[in-house]
């Protein structure tokens, strides 16, 4: 190979593996040291066009195939859905009728907003990802760590996912819990804590809102049940030195 | 006497529907990063590019069966994603009145290195001719080989690799290296 094949090949492929190719560098010091500056440039290009990417990126794209999945599955079964929502509205109304989770209490106004700014987020994201327990223990722990050195959460088996988002006009720790009656959404927001424990029923969930260590936890479920499961495991996996 | 369904047994298609999610997460957890950046590179904006590889994405699992090497993944995927792009930009329409300072206010917002020899490599990457580019995007972006360039553009591996010199040669005239020797191409 002469200097202006190697040259041709140099801006073509500086990285090729040719054996003449790399045996010509070898023996050229000026061919070394043009294919160098080519490299040179590339990783400069490289290095231009790096940016970062958005750390729950892959969580979302995940995301989007499940509630797309989920869409076509919707689809598929919309006579039964049907049917249910009507025995689900009968179960609402007897449930509301009875007042059994303070349906028809008046809500503050702080326990309010808390509320109503984790259900936006909950309607904006209606299904959060599944994650192994170790990746999210680990994301929890790393982000309740950035509130508070010292707040730690013990390793919650069940514990499904776990991000910082937006809600309403807070932004705060917004994780899921699979417990044996269903699904369980918590979400911890640092600000001015509520004065005392609360649990109301709102917008067709059964909801706590309790102080904790400079801020507030909400919990929100479609059942009780599940709701006094996941608050059990919370304080005995959070609240340990308080 | 067994009776043979028709109906595939539902273990069988748990069992596929797993084996289908996994190399999923796989395929996201392996390509996503270097997707966004092209992605982001290509459409200039955040979430224009995250909606283009939302689509892209959702049309790889829809069609993952048709995946038969694990090793062709990256190549398949970024394929679907040029695909997706161009459809989406084929509706879209951008008019720009000052497309220098349009760049450089995009440049900002998505992130990008500020300082002027980041911003002169980039401003003479978008210079180059359409047909040049691409492969050098590819190249230094994606990482591909000319050989999988050539199976994503669906041209030569000769083409590409002209159109890579043809394009390096440009971007260091553009910037101002060391003359470049005129060198005997074959024509593409």
């Amino acid at each position: 190979m002469n200097c202006l094949d190697f040259k041709r090949l140099a801006l073509s492929d500086p990285n090729s593996k040719d054996h003449s190719f790399v045996e010509h560098s070898k023996s050229c010091p000026e061919c070394l040291k043009y294919v160098g500056s080519v490299r040179q440039m590339d990783s400069d290009l490289a290095s231009s066009l790096e940016v970062t990417v958005p750390s729950d990126l892959v969580a979302r794209l995940q995301l989007n195939q499940e509630i797309s999945q989920s869409n076509e599955a919707v689809g598929s079964t919309r006579r039964y859905a049907i049917a249910a929502s009507f025995a689900l509205a009968l179960f609402v109304a007897g449930f509301m009728a009875s007042n059994q989770f303070g349906f028809n209490k008046q809500i503050g106004q702080d326990y309010e907003t808390l509320l109503s700014g984790v259900v936006e987020h909950m309607n904006e994201q209606p299904m959060t990802p599944v994650w192994s327990p170790e990746r999210a223990n680990q994301d929890a722990n790393a982000l309740l760590a950035s509130y508070d050195g010292e707040m730690k959460l013990k390793f919650l088996q069940n514990l499904q996912f776990s991000r910082i988002c937006p809600m309403g006009k807070y932004r705060g720790l917004h994780a899921s819990l699979e417990t044996d009656s269903g699904q369980v959404t918590f979400a911890y927001i640092r600000g001015e804590s509520v004065g005392e424990l609360l649990d109301a029923g709102y917008e067709g969930y059964v909801t706590r809102v309790k102080p904790v260590r400079g801020g507030n936890l909400i919990i929100m479920s479609r059942n009780n049940k599940s709701l006094q499961q996941a608050d059990k495991q919370l304080e005995e996996a959070m609240y340990w030195d308080i | 006497m067994t009776e043979k369904s028709n109906e595939s047994h539902p273990g069988q298609v748990n069992y596929d529907m797993m084996d289908k999610k996994r190399k999923y997460a796989l395929l996201i957890e392996a390509h996503s990063q270097d997707l966004y950046k092209y992605a982001l590179w290509l459409c200039k904006d955040k979430n224009m590019a995250e909606d283009v590889m939302q689509e892209a994405f959702l049309r790889a699992w829809k069609s993952l069966d048709s995946l038969r090497e694990a090793k062709a993944a990256k190549g398949w995927l970024f394929t679907i994603f040029r695909r997706e792009h161009a459809r989406q930009f084929e509706r879209k329409q951008f008019q720009y009145k000052d497309v220098e300072e349009m760049d450089t206010i995009a440049d900002n917002q998505m992130g990008y290195d500020d300082r002027p020899e980041a911003f002169a490599l980039r401003n003479a990457l978008k210079r180059l001719p359409d047909d040049y580019r691409e492969p050098l995007e590819m190249q230094v972006l994606g990482g591909f080989s000319c050989d999988e360039i050539a199976s994503i553009l669906d041209i030569s591996a000769s083409a590409v690799m002209t159109r890579l010199f043809r394009a390096r040669k440009k971007m260091r005239q553009i910037l101002g290296h060391e003359s470049v020797p005129k060198l005997g191409v074959v024509g593409e």
